[in-house]
């Protein structure tokens, strides 16, 4: 068996962004492996810890993307590949960059976050699938492999549902699948050694962005006193009515 | 042809259905072009309200909801050569509409709040990194676009009854439903909602929420909650607001007990107002809210419920 986690390199949702020419320049924030990709590492790692094989890393972006995969390396990953391109590229670019390096692999499952921290995009993992012609379960919250299926659990607009799904298949995770562990000091160690093959891509992006921007909304930042509740509450409620006048 | 991807509960459309519709006719008429709809549907489907607001309406009865079986439907309807489809934004759509994209080598604009074309350009707005940047983005054609929930006028009836054209979509035996675990829906749907009212941790227990379902209904609004809450089994994960959960952005977003961290904001900081109940002055949420109150959830929250039903008598 084999499994790839496709990941990607995402600013920490704590650190500040700021806005460079019209774009979000990134230089000055703290960068990670995405946290709905971590979900995929794990789960990468736990299914070879008991169905055997491989657990290779994909990841897609620039160079300093590599610093994500040696973290899925340190996790326990046994080998990564990285596409490297710079600048934006789209969903379903990346797929389209990804998809040679997939068909070549041949893996049994792929996993990927179910949303990516920086485009907000919730699209990758139906775009690879439809790349490698296999199925796709998304936002998937329990896995197990019975032979040439599995069996996931995974979310909907409103509720879940179990399904049975034929391999090799794509699965997008998120929180609920598990819980990643942290690198070792052992593992960061033998990260340093593991191969990473590096794969240009050339192609362009379907989507282009034009411009960003930061439009954080001024807030009245009105806070009452609720030490008389009976107070506050009624003067909140005189505010929402009569000067906000949303109810 | 622009193509809608009509959502519906079974027996009417959804609201999301009509802001995708106007939105479809903004571009159809700038582009010169007609809008067509399809309805994709697991059994019953409300075509007869459908064809009121368009031309052409697609029908397919599909089954069990699989993204194959959904981006097959898309596509088939699409064959009559779709320049732009617009498509609700949903967990499911999202979740199906990189299929469809890739397919038909098209640019994939989500979850937009506004778009427009120039020339052979379709552009939009749209949130990214964790709500807080808004983009400006461009695709050229053909280009699928998700619809933000909450953006967009509802179009109305067109006053004629459309023609009914059954699509025959081949059946992708990939996925095989065994068993739905299907949440109980209550009142609004939470993304389509004007009022959201959410408990966090500080609620302190699964029945502290009875409180926060009274004041959400004498609001009009729907019930959310943050992670640390659907972690505790307190409420049902179709509720969350965040990063993993949904995104909302209603008029009025009241959060009850919540810490405010990052991947909540994420879920709620475009709403338009932001009141919070919080007994830590030092909380996260503060610097979020336009209205607070520093003070014990359980003595704040049952004074609101009664100041509202004050208000309203
Ligand atoms: C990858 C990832 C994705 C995530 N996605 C989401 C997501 O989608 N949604 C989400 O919500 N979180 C998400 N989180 C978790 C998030 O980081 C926070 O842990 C979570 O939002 C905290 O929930 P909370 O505010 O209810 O609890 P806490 O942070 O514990 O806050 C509870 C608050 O209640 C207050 N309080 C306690 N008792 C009372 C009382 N009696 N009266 C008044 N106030 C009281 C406290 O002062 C405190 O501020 C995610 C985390 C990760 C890593
Ligand atoms: N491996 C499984 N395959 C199919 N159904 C399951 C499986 N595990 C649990 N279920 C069912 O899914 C529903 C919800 O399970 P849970 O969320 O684990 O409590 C219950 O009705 C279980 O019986």
């Amino acid at each position: 068996m084999k499994v790839v986690a496709v990941i990607r390199q995402v600013p920490d949702g704590e650190s500040r962004l700021k806005i460079q020419g019209g774009r979000v320049d990134l230089s000055g924030a703290t960068l990670i492996l995405d946290q709905m990709d971590e979900y995929g590492v794990e789960e990468a790692l736990r299914l070879k810890e008991k169905h055997g094989g491989e657990a290779v890393v994909v990841g897609f972006g620039p160079e300093r993307t590599e610093e994500a995969i040696r973290t899925a390396l340190a996790m326990g990953m046994d080998r990564g590949v990285h596409v490297v391109f710079e600048g934006y590229a789209d969903p379903v670019t990346v797929a389209e960059a990804l998809a040679p390096v997939l068909k070549e692999e041949a893996p049994t499952l792929v996993l990927t976050g179910g949303q990516q921290a920086d485009w907000d995009s919730q699209a990758l993992g139906a775009a690879l699938a439809e790349a490698l012609g296999v199925p796709v379960v998304a936002w998937t919250t329990a896995l197990e492999l019975e032979g040439e299926t599995a069996r996931a659990k995974h979310d909907l607009d409103e509720g879940a549902e179990w399904v049975r799904v034929r391999l090799p298949a794509v699965f997008t995770t998120q929180q609920g699948l598990n819980e990643p562990r942290y690198p070792t000091l052992p593992g960061i160690m033998k990260a340093k050694k593991k191969e990473i093959r590096k794969v240009a891509f050339q192609g362009g992006a379907r989507v282009e962005i034009l411009e960003e921007s930061i439009q954080e909304k001024a807030r009245l930042q009105k806070v009452l006193d609720g030490k008389d509740p009976v107070a506050a509450a009624e003067e909140l409620v005189r505010l929402l009515h009569e000067e906000a006048k949303v109810i | 042809m622009i193509l809608v991807v009509l959502d519906h509960d079974g027996s009417k459309l959804r609201k999301g259905s009509l802001e995708a519709l106007t939105r479809a006719r903004k571009l159809a008429e700038a582009l010169g072009a007609k809008v067509a709809g399809v309805l994709l549907a697991e059994g019953p489907a409300p075509v007869e309200e459908a064809r009121g607001y368009v031309d052409t309406l697609y029908v397919a009865e599909l089954g069990p909801y699989t993204a194959e079986q959904w981006a097959a439907g898309v596509l088939e309807a699409a064959k009559a050569g779709a320049k732009v489809i617009l498509v609700p934004s949903s967990r499911q759509s999202r979740a199906y509409l990189g299929r469809v994209a890739y397919a038909l080598k098209a640019g994939l604009l989500e979850d937009t709040l506004d778009s427009w074309t120039e020339g052979e350009w379709v552009y939009a707005t749209r949130y990214a990194y964790l709500n807080r940047v808004t983009q400006k983005v461009r695709s050229g054609l053909p280009a699928v676009l998700t619809v933000k929930p909450n953006t967009t006028p509802l179009a109305e009836p067109l006053g004629g009854q459309g023609e009914v054209v059954a699509l025959s979509v081949p059946s992708v035996p990939t996925v095989e439903v065994l068993e739905r675990v299907q949440e109980e829906k209550k009142g609004v749907s939470l993304t389509e909602a004007d009022v959201v009212v959410t408990g966090g941790r500080g609620m302190g227990s699964a029945e502290a929420f009875q409180k926060v379902e009274e004041l959400a209904l004498l609001l009009g609004g729907a019930v959310g909650a943050t992670r640390a809450v659907v972690d505790a089994g307190w409420r049902p994960y179709a509720e969350q607001v965040g990063q993993t959960g949904k995104t909302v952005q209603p008029s009025l977003y009241i959060a009850l007990g919540v810490s405010g961290a990052v991947q909540h904001l994420a879920g709620m900081n475009k709403s338009k107002f932001i009141v919070a109940v919080n007994k830590d002055p030092e909380a996260p949420i503060f610097k979020q809210a336009d209205y607070g109150i520093v003070g014990d959830v359980h003595q704040v929250l049952p004074a609101l419920i009664q100041a509202v039903k004050k208000l309203k008598d």
